[in-house]
C-alpha cells in the first residue's frame, strides 16, 4: 500500500516534468501578456499598453522588459506609479500598464522586445512588436499668385496669400511681416487684423491672408522686400513679396503765396498767378488747365497747357479772369482745375470777390457838386440885403 | 461859365458875404432848439425807443453767430416793436419837420424878422443859419443815440465793435442826418411860403404821409404809363421791374429802407433783382467789403444829400424873393 502510493507520486512528477518541459505551457501557469502584441505607433509617440499577469499560486512576480534598445524608456505603471514588481493571486489575473516612451531620434521600422516575469524561479516572456511609422509632419506653406505689386509713391500695396496647414495636427500659426521701415504692414484673415497673433489653422486646412502694405513717407522709386513669415511651434515658412514704387507725379495748384483768394472788377481782365507744383517723382507731361467758373465770366490760361512740370518743381501759369456784365458784387467761387495727361485732375477753389467799378461814385459827387453850385447860383442871382 | 454868371446877376451888384451873421444866428438858433420844451420831448421819445430797441434786441440776438453784432442790435426786431431802423423810418422825418416848420413864419408872425435883419445879418446868413442850426441839432440827437446803442452793446454783450461796424454805423449816421436833411428843408420850404406854422406843419407831414402810405400806389398806377405795353420776353419783364423799382426809389422813405438794409446787412449783396444766373457759384451769406456796400447805396447817399440841397436852393430863392417888411 505504502509503495504503491510512492509509485503512484513518482509518476505524477515524472508526467509533471515532462510536461512542464514544454516551452510557455510548462512553467507552471505563469503568465504575462498583452492583447494587442503588434501595435503601430507614429514617431514620438507615447505607448501605453495593457498588461495581464497570471500565476498559478499566489505570490509576487517580478517585472522587467528584455531585447529594448538603447534610448527607449519602458516603464511598468500601476497604481498611478512605476511599479517593479506586482502580488498576482491565484485565479486573479493583474492587470498593469507598460508605459513606453520613444527615444528622440527614431527612425521608423519595427522594434521588437520581450515582457518579462519572474516568479520564484520560473520565468516567462511575451513578444512585443512595435511598428513605428512616421507621421505626417506639421507643415506650413504660404503661397500667392502675385508677388510683386506696383504703385506710386504714396500708395497701399495690397498682396493676398494662402496659408496651408499640410500636416496632420491643427496648429496655431503666428503671421509676422518683415517690411523696410517706411511700411506699416498690416496682415488680415476673415478681415480681421492678425499680425503677430497666433492663429489657429486646422489640418490640412487653408487659411487665405490680405496684406496690405502702407507706406508712412513719400517712398523713394525702387523695391521693397517685405518677408510675411508664418511660425507655429512646430513648423514654419516665409513668403517674400515685392513692393515696387514707380515714379509718379504728384501736382498740387496753388497761387505762389498760398492765398486762394482775390478781387476782380466787373468788365476788366484779371490776372492771378497761379502755380503748378509738381512734388512727386516723375515729371507730369500734357497738363491742361480748365476753370469752372460763373456763367458768363470768361477764365482763359497763359499756357493753356504745360507740357512738363518737372519733378519737384513748379510752373507758373496766368489765368485771366472777366466776371460777367452783369455779376453781382461780392463772392464769387472759381475753381481751376489741371488735369495732367496721366493721373488724376487736381483743382483748387479760388474766392473772387467781385467789385463794381467806382465810375458811378464819381458821378454821384457831380450830383451833389450840382447841387451845391445850383445853391451858389442862387445866392449869387438872389443875395440881397 | 463867369459870363454866363455875369448874364445872370441883377444890374445891382450885391454887397458884403452871404455869410456874415451866420454863426451868430447858427448859435442862437441852436441855443433855442437845445433849450426848448419841443426838443425834450422829441429827445425823449427818441431815447425810449433807442432803449427799448436795442434792449429787445439785446434780448433776441442770436450771439453764436458773432459777425457784425453792432449792426444787427439795429435791426433785429420783436415781434410787437420794430427794429431801431424801423422806427427811424418815420421818427427821422417826425423830428425833421417838428424841427423845422416855423423856422421863417415864426419870425414874421413875431415881427421879429425885420429886427434880425436890421442888424448886420444877411438874408441869407438867416437862411442858412436856419437850415444848418435845425441840420447840427439832428446830427447831435442822433450821434448821442448811435453812442448809446453802442455803449449799451459794449456793456452787454462784452466785445469792442470792429473797425467794419463802426464805418458801417457811421455811414448810416450820415445817411440818417441827410435823410433828416431833406425833411428839414422841405419843412423850411413850407415855412417859407405858409405864413402860418401850422399850415406849414400840416402841409410838411402831408408830404411825408403821401411818401409813406400812398407812394407805391401811385407808383403801381404809373407803372403801365411808362411800361412796355406788351411783355413778351424776360428782357421786358426785368424792364418793368426795375422801371417800378426807379418809381419806388423817388420816396426818400425808400431809398432810406435801401440805405439801412445795405449799410446794416452786409451779406445784402444787390438792391435789384438778381437773376439766378448772376448767382452762378456765388457764395451766399459772405458779407461784402465796405466800399462795394457804398456803391451800391452811393446813389441812393448822393441824392438824399443833393436832394436836400436842392429843395434848400428852392427854399432860398422864394425866401430872397419874398417881401418881408411886414
Amino acid at each position: 500500500m505504502h509503495n504503491a502510493r510512492n509509485l503512484l507520486a513518482l509518476a505524477m512528477i515524472i508526467v509533471l516534468t515532462l510536461v512542464g518541459a514544454r516551452p510557455s505551457q510548462a512553467q507552471e501557469g505563469l503568465v504575462i501578456y498583452s492583447e494587442y502584441p503588434s501595435i503601430v505607433v507614429g514617431i514620438g509617440e507615447t505607448l501605453n499598453l495593457d498588461v495581464t499577469v497570471r500565476v498559478p499560486e499566489s505570490g509576487i512576480v517580478a517585472l522587467d522588459v528584455s531585447d529594448l534598445l538603447d534610448g527607449w524608456t519602458a516603464e511598468y505603471r500601476g497604481g498611478g506609479r512605476v511599479i517593479r514588481s506586482i502580488y498576482v493571486e491565484k485565479d486573479e489575473p493583474a492587470r498593469l500598464q507598460l508605459r513606453l516612451i520613444q527615444p528622440e531620434r527614431i527612425a521608423a521600422g519595427t522594434y521588437r522586445f520581450q515582457l518579462v516575469a519572474r516568479w520564484g524561479e520560473t520565468t516567462t516572456t511575451f513578444p512585443i512588436e512595435l511598428i513605428v511609422q512616421e507621421k505626417t509632419p506639421a507643415k506650413l506653406t504660404l503661397q500667392t499668385d502675385f508677388p510683386v505689386a506696383r504703385g506710386g509713391s504714396e500708395t497701399t500695396f495690397s498682396f493676398n496669400a494662402t496659408l496651408k496647414n499640410e500636416g496632420g495636427e491643427d496648429i496655431f500659426a503666428t503671421l509676422s511681416a518683415d517690411a523696410p521701415r517706411e511700411f506699416k504692414v498690416t496682415l488680415r484673415a476673415a478681415g480681421k487684423d492678425i499680425t503677430n497673433l497666433p492663429t489657429e489653422i486646422k489640418a490640412n486646412a487653408s487659411q487665405r491672408i490680405d496684406i496690405s502694405a502702407e507706406p508712412l513717407t513719400s517712398l523713394p522709386v525702387g523695391s521693397y522686400p517685405i518677408t510675411i513669415l508664418a511660425q507655429s511651434e512646430t513648423a514654419e515658412t516665409s513668403l517674400v513679396l515685392t513692393a515696387e514704387v514707380l515714379g509718379q507725379p504728384q501736382l498740387t495748384l496753388t497761387t505762389p503765396d498760398g492765398r486762394l483768394s482775390g478781387d476782380a472788377y466787373i468788365g476788366e481782365t484779371t490776372p492771378i498767378k497761379l502755380v503748378l507744383r509738381n512734388t512727386g517723382n516723375s515729371p507730369a507731361f500734357g497738363v491742361r488747365l480748365s476753370a469752372s467758373s460763373p456763367t458768363g465770366w470768361q477764365v482763359t490760361f497763359q499756357p493753356e497747357e504745360v507740357t512738363e512740370v518737372p519733378a519737384n518743381s513748379e510752373v507758373e501759369v496766368k489765368a485771366n479772369l472777366k466776371p460777367a456784365d452783369r455779376a453781382v458784387a461780392g463772392d464769387y467761387i472759381v475753381t481751376f482745375r489741371a488735369q495732367p495727361k496721366e493721373g488724376g485732375s487736381k483743382s483748387v477753389d479760388f474766392r473772387i470777390t467781385v467789385r463794381t467799378s467806382t465810375l458811378w461814385g464819381v458821378v454821384g459827387i457831380a450830383l451833389i457838386a450840382v447841387a451845391l453850385a445850383i445853391v451858389g447860383l442862387a445866392v449869387v442871382r438872389f443875395g440881397r440885403r | 461859365m463867369l459870363k454866363l454868371l455875369d448874364s445872370w446877376r441883377r444890374p445891382t451888384e450885391r454887397e458884403g458875404s452871404p455869410w456874415i451873421g451866420l454863426g451868430a444866428v447858427l448859435f442862437k438858433e441852436m441855443a433855442d432848439h437845445l433849450t426848448g420844451a419841443r426838443m425834450r420831448i422829441l429827445e425823449l421819445l427818441i431815447v425810449i425807443t433807442a432803449v427799448g430797441t436795442v434792449y429787445t434786441a439785446l434780448q433776441n440776438l442770436n450771439r453764436n453767430n458773432s459777425e457784425f453784432l453792432y449792426l444787427r442790435l439795429f435791426t433785429t426786431a420783436q415781434d410787437p416793436l420794430p427794429s431801431f431802423v424801423g422806427f427811424l423810418g418815420f421818427l427821422v422825418p417826425l423830428i425833421a419837420i417838428a424841427l423845422a416848420f416855423d423856422a421863417v413864419n415864426s419870425e414874421f408872425n413875431r415881427r421879429t424878422l425885420s429886427r434880425i435883419l436890421a442888424q448886420p445879418v444877411y438874408r441869407d446868413a438867416f437862411l442858412f443859419g436856419k437850415f444848418l442850426s435845425c441840420l447840427l441839432t439832428l446830427a447831435i440827437v442822433f450821434a448821442a443815440i448811435w453812442l448809446l446803442i453802442f455803449g449799451l452793446g459794449i456793456v452787454s454783450l462784452g466785445v469792442p465793435p470792429t473797425a467794419e461796424e463802426t464805418g458801417r454805423a457811421l455811414l448810416f449816421l450820415i445817411a440818417t442826418v441827410f435823410y433828416g436833411g431833406i425833411w428839414i428843408s422841405l419843412a423850411l420850404l413850407f415855412s417859407i411860403l405858409f405864413r402860418s406854422p401850422a399850415t406849414a406843419a400840416l402841409a410838411a407831414i402831408a408830404v411825408w404821409l403821401f411818401f409813406t402810405v400812398f407812394w407805391n400806389i401811385v407808383a403801381g398806377l404809373l407803372l403801365p404809363v411808362f411800361a412796355p405795353q406788351q411783355v413778351t420776353n424776360l428782357l421786358d419783364l426785368i424792364a418793368v421791374w426795375e422801371l417800378q423799382l426807379a418809381l419806388e426809389r423817388i420816396s426818400p422813405i425808400r431809398l432810406f429802407a435801401e440805405i439801412a438794409v445795405i449799410l446794416l446787412r452786409p451779406a445784402e449783396r444787390s438792391l435789384g433783382i438778381i437773376l439766378p444766373i448772376q448767382l452762378d457759384r456765388a457764395l451766399l451769406g459772405a458779407p461784402l467789403p465796405l466800399d462795394q456796400s457804398l456803391l451800391l447805396i452811393w446813389p441812393h447817399l448822393t441824392s438824399l444829400i443833393a436832394a436836400t440841397f436842392l429843395l434848400f436852393a428852392v427854399g432860398y430863392v422864394i425866401f430872397q424873393r419874398q417881401e418881408i417888411r411886414a
